[in-house]
Order: structure tokens, then sequence, then C-alpha cells
């Protein structure tokens, strides 16, 4: 019977909380795999899906490589674990002139042969079959897995697709993402989610400075990222009058650290109020002006109680615009409509603000009724992975 | 709502819409086939291609296309000939002429751009400097339609006659046909095209005026249909509903009406100094540079007051900027703060000058804000 056999990884660490992993783990595949038919069953160890449409075999797969916290997964042939019923599988692989190896893996001690005993067997069938092909135990342009577990089955599979890793969503509570339409943000909000995290998102707008095609281009990164967690209450915010302000009473060279100071502000505030625990951000070290490491003291500095984590900090531009190739939201991304950042742009933005300086610009200001204003402005949108 | 972006579209007429329906639902018969019922449609047609040549004041054939894209691509390409002819263009054409010159020049074709004046029209003086008896095809516009300008047809027939009395001339009209008086044969022009929806007929619909058909070779084959020069069946309801649409578009009254809301509208405008307007020849077409203040900023602004004006193909082309603007010295700032005001006749004074103060009110609260 043709199976998909799913592996996890860093679940064994967890010790007492491992049923709660596990747990959100199962659920998570089983939602990821809405609308197929399938059935679930767990070895010690491994998953196994089975009774699905093997029509639709790729759509599954690539809709389980989508999960966190599976590791790897493999197409496999399940039988009874019993030589004979293994040596007729094996002998049906056809792989004409090139080198193999085979792989045995052995859970089940019961088994008559060791794993050495039985690979050499296996390996003896395969030559018998394919005349032109030798045993490379180094080098293998072919290679051959035969699986034994604990409920007396063996899986043979010639494929190890890796997975996403990490944790499984929902295990490490929940963050507000502030997402800005640029390439970094939805990178930093992927990694979150892949070590656990739930995601709501905030955005920031600056209509009539800003399009409208630049907030439907944000809905639509949100909506790519549901790929990975399924569901984003996207938090939209509009911020134009508090740039004007800016723009108006502070120094130039101030306007994006007064206004990302403001945009942290109202994402704690949204944090506290939507009981989120942590803000996430795009930012990674001296990309801009803005994230270099005095500029995000002085943005950070406003955030009292939560955490603010930055995935991306250490990251090169190459390398996150490979995830961000990964997960599909780059051409997204490069849409040219300019974001609330680009708009009143100064010409020389301040490169190591102090906080003092900071706080002397915004006594110009009426930060709370500004932050305030921010709120009552707020519009929620819920967006789904087929919405 | 105050519509002033008539120059990217404008909406159909109410009788047109009729016709229209008329010829989706009751004489939607095919004009190829035999029957009785058929072979009128095909007269009907025969009528609007009459309806054509009488608006443009000349003799010859009229080729029904789905718009100006489609016809301006039919002129090049169906004048094109092998060996070592020559054609030239203006830096100021709309796209669907542009990229068809980019498209030849990239086959090997010898291609060449002319300048444009700081008025908008072609540099008649480079014109002359390129043409030469292996010049085979000049295609420029009437009426530009990002500036307004209209190019002077007399003037670039003489430097033909003079030059390369053989080339032949191809004339997108799109922004000129029903808006100015004109007679084409005046310029002995041998190609011209015009679009449906940009005098208030349909979309999907327009024509290509031909002189002298044995010029044009073919470029899309089929059933053969509009001379073997375009093949499918013709898009009868659009094609009767723009022959509406032309009979019933008053060119004198309204180009009269169009002038004086326009000189409503710019003298609201011209109170603030900051805005600097730049009028082509044509009274339908105003440019305007809101100095400060991005365009398209302003424009948003304005369709929260349920006031509609474009802003030309700048938003598409960002990084390059506007190639029109940019070919008559427009820098990237000027391109950015360009807004592009086109009027119809069936506006009024008031709404004109109520259009005129908003944009004024608007451009001044936000630059006070942006400054």
């Amino acid at each position: 019977m043709k199976v998909i056999l799913l592996r996890f990884g860093e679940l064994y660490l967890k010790g007492h909380n491992r049923n709660i992993f596990e747990n959100t783990l199962i659920q998570n595949i089983k939602n990821s795999l809405t609308g197929e038919t399938f059935s679930f069953s767990k070895t010690f160890g491994r998953y196994v899906i089975s009774d699905y449409d093997e029509k639709r075999q790729d759509e599954i797969v690539s809709k389980l490589k989508k999960v966190f916290g599976l590791y790897s997964l493999s197409i496999a042939e399940e039988v009874d674990a019993q030589l004979e019923t293994i040596k007729q599988v094996v002998s049906n692989i056809k792989i004409g002139k090139q080198s193999f190896k085979v792989f045995v893996k052995r859970a089940d001690k019961t088994f008559p042969l060791s794993s050495m005993e039985l690979a050499r067997e296996l390996g003896g069938v395969v030559l018998d079959n394919n005349n032109e092909s030798t045993v490379d135990l180094y080098n293998p342009q072919r290679e051959i897995y035969v699986d034994i577990r604990l409920n007396h089955k063996a899986y043979i599979f010639d494929e190890i697709i890796k997975c996403q890793g990490g944790l499984p969503l929902g295990t490490s509570g929940k963050g507000l993402l502030l997402l800005s339409g640029g390439i970094d943000s939805p990178v930093a909000g992927y990694l979150m989610a892949k070590r656990g995290m739930t995601l709501e998102a905030l955005h920031f707008h600056s209509y009539p400075y800003t399009s409208e095609q630049a907030r439907d281009k944000v809905i639509e990164l949100a909506r790519l990222l549901c790929e990975y967690v399924g569901e984003i209450k996207l938090h939209i915010v509009s911020f134009a009058r508090v740039q004007e302000e800016i723009h108006k009473r502070c120094k130039s060279e101030f306007m994006i650290t007064i206004m990302r100071r403001i945009m942290m502000r109202v994402a704690e505030r949204l944090c506290k109020a939507n009981n989120l625990g942590a803000i996430i951000t795009g930012e990674s070290l001296g990309q801009v002006a803005s994230q270099t490491m005095q500029s995000m003291t002085v943005t950070g500095n406003v955030v009292k109680e939560l955490p603010v984590f930055r995935p991306c900090i250490a990251m090169d531009k190459e390398d996150i615009i490979a995830v961000s190739k990964d997960i599909d939201t780059y051409e997204t991304s490069i849409l040219p409509y300019e974001d609330c950042c680009t708009v009143f742009l100064p010409k020389n933005p301040v490169i190591k603000p102090t906080i003092k300086q900071a706080e002397q610009e915004e006594s110009y200001l009426n930060i709370d009724s500004l932050v305030e204003e921010c709120i009552n402005r707020e519009e929620v949108i819920t967006i789904r992975k087929d919405s | 709502m105050i519509y002033l972006d008539n120059a990217a579209t404008t909406k159909m007429l109410e009788g047109a819409v009729d016709v229209y329906a008329k010829y989706a639902c009751q004489s939607f018969f095919n004009p190829s086939a035999g029957y009785n019922k058929a072979i009128n449609i095909a007269k009907d047609l025969e009528r609007v291609r009459n309806i054509i040549l009488n608006k443009l004041g000349a003799k010859g054939d009229v080729i029904f296309t789905s718009g100006a894209t489609e016809s301006n691509n039919l002129a090049i390409f169906g004048s094109k000939r092998n060996g070592k002819w020559e054609y030239v263009f203006s830096e100021g054409e709309h796209p669907s002429v542009y990229n068809v010159a980019k498209e030849l020049e990239s086959q090997g074709f010898i291609v060449h751009f002319i300048g444009l004046r700081k008025d908008g029209q072609i540099d008649y003086e480079q014109l002359e400097s390129v043409l030469n008896e292996k010049t085979r095809l000049i295609s420029t516009m009437h009426v530009s339609n990002e500036t307004g300008a209209i190019n002077d047809l007399h003037l670039i027939d003489k430097i033909r006659q003079k030059k390369c009395p053989k080339a032949l001339l191809h004339i997108d009209g799109v922004q000129a046909f029903c808006k100015l008086e004109y007679n084409i044969t005046d310029y002995n022009i041998d190609l011209y095209t015009i679009s449906g929806h940009k005098f208030c007929g349909p979309k999907g619909v327009g024509a290509l005026f031909v002189k002298n058909i044995s010029s044009l070779k073919n470029t899309v084959f089929g059933g053969g249909q509009e001379g073997g020069y375009r093949s499918g069946t013709e898009n009868v309801p659009a094609i009767m509903a723009m022959g509406y649409a032309i009979e019933h578009y008053n060119t004198k009254e309204n180009y009269s009406k169009v002038e004086s809301l326009k000189e409503a509208f710019l003298a609201e405008i011209r109170k603030e100094d900051k805005i600097d307007t730049i009028e082509g020849d044509s009274p339908y077409i105003v440019g305007l540079n809101l100095k400060g203040v991005n365009g398209e900023t302003i424009m948003r602004a304005l369709q929260d007051e349920d006031i509609l004006v474009g802003i030309g193909s700048a938003c598409s082309t960002k990084k390059a900027g506007n190639r029109v603007l940019n070919s008559i010295g427009y820098n990237l700032n000027e391109i950015k703060s360009h807004i592009r005001i086109s009027f119809i006749a069936d506006l009024t004074i008031d709404e004109a000058k109520f259009a005129g103060k908003k944009i004024v009110e608007i451009y001044n609260r936000i630059w006070e804000n942006v400054k």
C-alpha cells in the first residue's frame, strides 16, 4: 500500500510538554489536509498518511511541506515486515545502469535479520533485477531505504523529502508582525511562525500618499503567509496624519525615527488589546538608517513590556530574498507601490539617534493623542489561506 | 462624480448602448451569412464605414478592428516591407505605436525616433533631417494624449513630399477624431487610426482608414473578413454603436463648449501660483504641474471628493519616469507632480469651476503638510 511517511524533529526534546507539541502537530497536519481524503496513524517516531487519492499526491505533499514541525517525508510502499514480501517490493525497483546503496533501519528488533544482513540480501535482489547496475556504498546515484517499524510493518522508499522543520504552529504563543509590504517583513513573520508562533499582523498605510494598490499588496502578502499559518488577523492603521504632524513639527532627519517609535507604541497597544505576546519586525542590522543598532535602541525603547523579535537581524539581504522566494512572497513584495516609509523619506535620516534626541523631538508632538487616533482608526481584516 | 479623465476613456452615449443592445440581441446575425437578415447587417456595417469616411473627409477603405492598438499594429506591420527601408516615429507616441516601433527595431529594421519640441509637437527639423528616399513609413500622432499638443500634419506632409513622396504617412488620430474639425485629404494621409471609446462609443472597437489598400499587407489570417485584412467575425454591436456615437458627436459645438470649460477651469487653477499649467493646442487636454506634491497623492485625494483625474502613464513606469513628458524636457520631479485633466462637452461650467477650486484647495492642504 502506498503511504506518506512523516518524520518530526525537535519534539523529542520537549519532555513533559511532548504531548502538547505532538497533539498540536497532529492537529496541524490534519488541518493542512482539509478537503483531502486520507487516514492518519501513528507508529513510534513516525506518522503515516494512507488511503489518500494518489492522483492528488503532489498536492498533498506540497501541503504537508508547509506544516511546521515536520522534518521530512517519504512516499513509501508499506508492507508486512516479512523478508519475502520486502524482497518482492524491492525486486520491482528499476534503476538501469545507476549505482545504488540499500539503507536499512530496523526499529523492530524481532525481525530475524540484522540491518546489515537485510541490506546485503536486498542489494542482491536489486542486482538480480538490474543487470547493469552496481553497488556503491560511498557515492551511490540512487538510494533505497527500508525502514522496519515497531508496528511490524516495513516501509520501502527511495527519497527523503525535506520539510519545514521548526516547531508546530501554536506552541510558541502569538505575536504581532509589523507588515510593511517590503521583502523582509513577510520573511520575519514566516521565521517566527516556523518557531511555532501564531501571527497577527499590523500594517500602516498612508492614504492618500500611498495607494489602494499598496494596501492590497499587503493583504496579498498576508494571504501568502496564510499558506503557512492558516489565518491572519490583519490590523490596518492609517498613518498619514501622524506623518504630517512629524513632518511639520520635527527635524526632518528624525522623521523615520519618530515614525517608528509611534508605530511601536501603536503595536504594543494592539498587542495588549489582542492578547499578543511579542512584536515582530523585519529589521536587519545596518540595512538602512533606521536599522542601525542605535536606531533600534531608540525605537525599541518605547516598548515597555513586550519583547521585540527581529528574526532577520543577522541575515544578509540576499539570504532574506532567498527565503522570500522560497515562501513565494518575493514577487508580491517587489511590486512597485510606495509604502508609508518612502513617502516622507528625508534626504539624510539620522543614523545614530539617541533616546534623548528622540524624546526632545517628540516633545513637539502630542504623542498620546496621535497613538490614540491610530488605534481609533484601526481596521481589522481576517485573512485565510483560501480567501 | 466629476470625471476629468476623458482622454483615458469616455462614458458611452445611452443611444449607443441601445444600438449595441439591438445588434447584440435582435439583429445579431453574422454579416457573412447568406440570408437576407445577415446581408442587411453587412449593409449596416457599410453605412458605418461611410460615416467614418465622411467624418474624415476622405475616400478609401475602412477596416474595423478591436481598437487603436490593433489599428496601429496593422498600419505599421502591414506597411512593413523587406529590404533596406526605414521607418520613422516620434518619442511622443502612445505605447501602441512606440512599442511596435521598438519591435521593428529589434527585428533589425532601421527605425528613427524624432524628438519632441518644448510645446509637445514633434521636432520638424529633425524629421526633415532623417527622411530620405528609403523612408517607407512615417507614423506619428495627431493629438498627444499626454499634452494635447497637435502636430502640424500639413507641415509633416510637406516635408514628406519634399524628401520622400513615396513614403506612407500613418497618423494615430485617437485623441483627434470627432474632437477636432479637419479633413485628412488635406494632408494626404495614407493610414489613420481611430478608437471607439474615446468619443462616447464602446470599448473594444476601432478602425483603420486606408487610402490605398494595395499599400497594406495582411497580418492576420482566417476567414477573410474586412477584405482579408482583419479576419474574424465583425464585432457588429460595437461597430454599430461606434457609428451612432460618431453621428451624434457634434464636433464644432463640443469644441467650443470644451474651450469654455477649459477656460473656466483654468481661471480657478491660475489663482494658485505654485501650479503650472501645460496647455496643448487641443482644449480637450490640459496638464497641471503641482509643484512639490506627488500627482498621485492629489489624484487619490481628489477621488475622495468624487473628482477623477489622470496621471498619464507616470505610475506604471515609475523608474523611467514618463517617456513623453521626459522627452519635452521635464525632470523626474516635474513628472511626478504632473496630473492630466481631460474634458468632455457634457460637463457644466460649474462643475469645471468646482473641480478647479477643489484641486487648488486639496493641493494647498497637502502642500502645507509636505512642504
